[in-house]
């Protein structure tokens, strides 16, 4: 017998780093059936998991509670919040290789892309599926990363968590085709039409209706944050396993630096000769001094028999942060501000690796000491306006005094998701990190005005600290939000449908309803 | 002046009554979300309430992801003056998934 969901009347619920609180009605945890008798995941663990959704939605629909499922409650902003039911899905890991048989004959990927196929439920962290596709059974990767691998692959994706290498898009660009249950009654299977992956068979035997008339509704639902109901399960297209290599180092911002910061010209700066254009390329610019710290990581080939090892490594004795100090130096710095470039530099030092190594990306972006009270927002640019726009945030940081921030630079291509962070042909996305302070507020706050001042178009991160408004979200993806809209209104039509599923993030951003 | 010196001497007082330790290990797999636990050690643990922090929210053979033990201000204090005798401490544990689900295939069975 599969487990039923369990509740828990705690009211109160916390994001992973405690930057918030958010009252609710309650949690539900759902759990993993684990039907097959060979432990398994199967059709029928997916058929159950359904089952229970739409049960929980149906219940909360007749209590008229909104709800939301929640993976790793890893954003910083309050995307995955609701007043009513949060439904945990952490514990839902099941995982199926794609079959070749299983596959839409219209797929148009390459035979290693059909290869590569991988389902994933919605519980599954993004530590979880780099261990899954990197084993030397499968001897796949991830083509792109964000920092962190503690989020779910729903929650990241769903939030448009951008990734970081230099040729690929964002980290939703994986996904291909999509589950999600949307009502009591109903759960859609969702693809691109130019991309079509499952075949009619497959998706007849999930019971779902298959959505694929066109690319607009996929490519809204990808990045929806929560809105258009539960996403179950998302397919993963992969590539052949890699290693990266990587040998961070502090530089001073030159204008050779310059250049490949600001225009990803690597042919300037003694750090890249020999080595040319990296697959990976981060730049964290501490803007109290001249110094940044520059990772380069370059792809190489990964032998067959390499076994990854996954976790967080210290030295015995060592001493360093612990798990809530960032509360405490936030509470410091706002009263001490000549205390803020050293902290930054030693907040860079924390939220940053920067030993040399080798690795799978699964290793590479592995596992970070947890710490709570993180502050952290992006913003994304047009490659053109990187420059421009790295000035007026160090000219802001200068203007209202030391911050305790630090601007990581990394680079993306442009996705065809219609609310995507990576908006841009080539984006640089700047990631504002450091510790929750009244400065660092107020830096978030001040930095979009900035930018509108100096007419320099961006986006920020749905899953971070973000200043968006309606008329920012309308400014940054003007037709796409209507799109969007009626995408939502495609597998949510009646009022009631939506409102389960509206929160006050999406509200205040004029996107709920 | 004076006002940053108060400030200092709070802070240092309150870091002073606060402690904190994580416990998990090198690549947690969190199962359902943190609980949280009011325990009281009494004159220097012959007695505690409860007798043991039992992690009754984690069901179906989940052991323990992660577990922190943590002291506000008031615990510390009162863990002070009384010299130990009546020490309060919040415990915060989260499961941990069961193990790695079999992959599947969707053709059905084990790949």
């Amino acid at each position: 017998m599969p487990q039923a969901p369990i509740f828990d009347p705690a009211k109160k619920w916390q994001n992973f780093h405690q930057t918030y609180l958010q009252i609710v009605e309650g949690t539900w945890d759902l759990h993993l059936p684990r039907l097959a008798a060979d432990g398994a995941t199967s059709m029928e663990d997916l058929k159950e998991t359904t089952r229970q959704f739409q049960a929980l939605i149906a219940e909360a629909r007749a209590k008229n509670l909104p709800l939301r499922a929640v993976g790793s409650r890893w954003s910083l902003s309050k995307a995955p919040t609701t007043s009513g039911w949060a439904l945990n899905t952490n514990r839902l890991r099941g995982r199926m290789k794609v079959a070749a048989a299983d596959l839409d004959p219209a797929y148009p990927g390459t035979a290693d892309q059909k290869s590569g196929l991988y389902l994933f439920q919605c519980g599954n962290t993004v530590a979880d599926v780099n261990k899954v596709i990197e084993a030397k059974s499968q001897q796949r990767a991830l083509f792109t990363s964000g920092a962190a691998n503690g989020q779910t692959i729903v929650g990241a994706t769903a939030c448009g968590t951008h990734g970081s290498a230099l040729d690929f898009g964002a980290l939703h660009d994986h996904i291909v085709a999509l589950h999600l249950i949307a009502t009591g009654d109903r759960h859609y299977w969702i693809e691109r039409k130019s991309r079509r992956v499952m075949g009619d068979a497959w998706i007849a035997r999930l019971g779902a209706k298959p959505m694929r008339e066109d690319d607009d509704l996929f490519n809204a639902a990808v990045v929806s944050f929560g809105s258009f109901g539960i996403i179950h399960a998302v397919v993963l297209e992969t590539a052949p396993r890699y290693l990266l290599e990587t040998n961070p180092q502090t530089l001073k911002l030159d204008e050779n630096l310059w250049k490949a910061i600001g225009a990803l010209d690597f042919s300037a700066h003694p750090f890249f000769a020999g080595k040319g254009r990296p697959y990976f390329f981060q730049a964290v610019i501490n803007p109290s001094n001249d110094e940044v710290l520059i990772s380069a990581n370059y792809r190489k080939d990964c032998p067959a028999d390499y076994v990854p090892t996954y976790g967080l490594m210290q030295k015995d004795g060592a001493l360093g942060p612990g798990f809530d100090s960032l509360s405490l130096a936030g509470v410091i710095l706002d009263h001490f501000k000549g205390l803020i470039p050293r902290f930054g530099k030693a907040a860079a030092a924390s939220l940053f690796d920067t030993n040399a190594r080798t690795g799978t990306p699964g290793e590479i972006y592995g596992y970070k000491a947890p710490q709570l009270h993180v502050a952290s927002g992006s913003i994304a640019v047009a490659l053109p306006d990187a420059r421009r726009t790295l000035e007026t945030l160090i000219q802001l940081y200068k203007d209202i005094g030391p911050v305790p921030l630090v601007l990581g630079c990394r680079y993306t291509r442009r996705t065809p998701a219609l609310l995507a962070f990576n908006r841009f042909d080539i984006g640089l996305m700047i990631s504002i990190d450091g510790i929750d302070s009244a400065h660092s507020r107020a830096f978030f706050a001040a930095a979009a005005d900035r930018l509108e001042a100096q007419g320099i178009a961006y986006t920020q991160h749905w899953g971070k600290s973000n200043a968006y408004t309606a008329d920012r979200v309308k400014a940054a993806y003007g037709g796409n939000v209507a799109k969007w809209r009626a995408a939502r209104r495609q597998v949510l039509p009646g009022d009631s449908d939506r409102a389960l599923f509206d929160n006050s993030y999406i509200a205040e951003r004029g996107l709920a309803g | 002046m004076r006002k940053r010196h108060l400030f200092v001497l709070t802070a240092s007082l309150a870091t002073g009554g606060c402690m904190q330790y994580l416990v998990q290990p090198p690549a947690p797999s969190l199962a359902g979300s943190p609980h949280e636990v009011t325990a009281n050690s009494y004159l220097g643990s012959e007695l505690q309430q409860p007798p043991y922090v039992l992690a009754k929210k984690c069901v179906d053979g989940e052991q323990l992801a992660r577990v922190i033990v943590k002291r506000d201000f008031g615990q510390g204090l009162l863990s002070w003056i009384t010299f130990g005798l009546v020490a309060p401490a919040t415990v915060v544990y989260e499961c941990a998934n069961v193990d790695e689900p079999g992959l599947g295939n969707t053709s059905g069975g084990a790949r």
